[in-house]
């Protein structure tokens, strides 16, 4: 290894054009959105009884909701936040009346973190839906947990999760950098 | 359940969620101790002190800090900044206790791991564990 500066090694984002960036607090909008939802549907799961029938299950007002929220979150993880309902709000009603951002991010980070509210919401919903007591609860809890730290403390999820899963072996060395 | 006793777990939960967020923030941007293992093979030729950037592609802090380690780089021609994918330094992060990114590891001018950057921290706390690089190990 020689020089340095120039020739070092930027293995990520590094040549993503600006205009790809994104505002942060457009995506800790969205998670405020989200956490508060999530309370909705914690409260409505805690004070309804779990119905006999998968369908009565299915309509329930909680499970409902949490349909609704698990497409909000498939939506932000396979179409990426940009395209996220909550970042066209963002854009549209609430940037123009605040200060130009003092920083952006790759959009990457947040769509990320979306895919894991997708997949912790969805797992919660589908076992609710076959019957098992408190799922959707302990899904909504945990899925409020990461979007109200994103919210309130702009807590990465991707920066801790990632590395987590590099370690235990589930996410493989790059094929092509 | 009641709708009260639902309302009070809701403020737990709240309740709980800010102090893990106090908690997760005050740890998320710190200088932690080195191992002073041997990482000889990444340490930049002729510089005093490289700077051992692990990122992840999905991380905004990353952005963050090679914007603040590549600002003192270039002031500054006796450190170097090296940024590596996590996904393909598995075994690096195992050895140093990397559980999250951006973490820096800081090389002496022998390769050894001095101290660990974790998070996007400030630039003067990377001067410091910059300069404390420099000094001579008492015993190493």
């Amino acid at each position: 290894m020689s020089g340095q500066g120039p020739a070092n090694a930027r293995p990520h984002a590094a040549m993503t054009p600006d205009a790809r960036l994104i505002d942060v607090r457009g995506p800790r909008f969205g998670a405020a959105v989200t956490s508060v939802l999530l309370l909705v549907v914690i409260l409505l799961g805690l004070t309804t009884p779990l119905s006999g029938t998968a369908l009565a299950r299915v309509i329930e007002p909680g499970a409902l909701l949490l349909t609704a929220l698990v497409a909000l979150f498939a939506w932000g993880a396979f179409a990426g936040v940009q395209r996220h309902p909550y970042g066209l709000l963002f854009r549209r009603l609430i940037a123009p009346r605040l200060n130009p951002p003092l920083e952006r991010e790759d959009p990457a980070a947040p769509t990320f973190a979306q895919l894991v509210g997708f997949l912790v919401t969805a797992t919660g919903l589908a076992l609710h839906l076959v019957g098992v007591p408190g799922a959707l609860v302990i899904a909504a809890a945990a899925a409020f947990l990461a979007a109200f730290l994103n919210a309130a403390f702009g807590y990465c999820l991707g920066c801790q999760l990632y590395v987590l899963l590099v370690r235990a072996g589930l996410v493989a060395r790059r094929s092509a950098a | 359940m009641d709708f009260g006793i639902a309302l009070l777990l809701i403020a737990l939960l709240v309740a709980g969620a800010t102090t893990l967020g106090v908690i997760v923030r005050a740890r998320s941007t710190r200088v932690a101790n080195g191992c002073g293992g041997d990482e000889r093979s990444l340490a930049v030729e002729g510089a005093e002190v490289t700077l051992v950037q692990l990122s992840s592609p999905v991380c905004s802090a990353c952005v963050a800090m090679r914007r603040v380690l590549g600002t003192m780089t270039a002031a500054d021609s006796t450190i170097a900044h090296r940024e590596l994918a996590v996904e393909d330094e598995a075994e690096l992060a195992r050895r140093h206790s990397v559980f999250s990114t951006p973490t820096t590891l800081v090389l002496d001018a022998h390769g050894r791991v001095r101290s660990r950057l974790i998070g996007a921290v400030r630039p003067d706390v990377v001067q410091r564990a910059v300069d404390a690089a420099r000094l001579e190990l008492v015993s190493a």
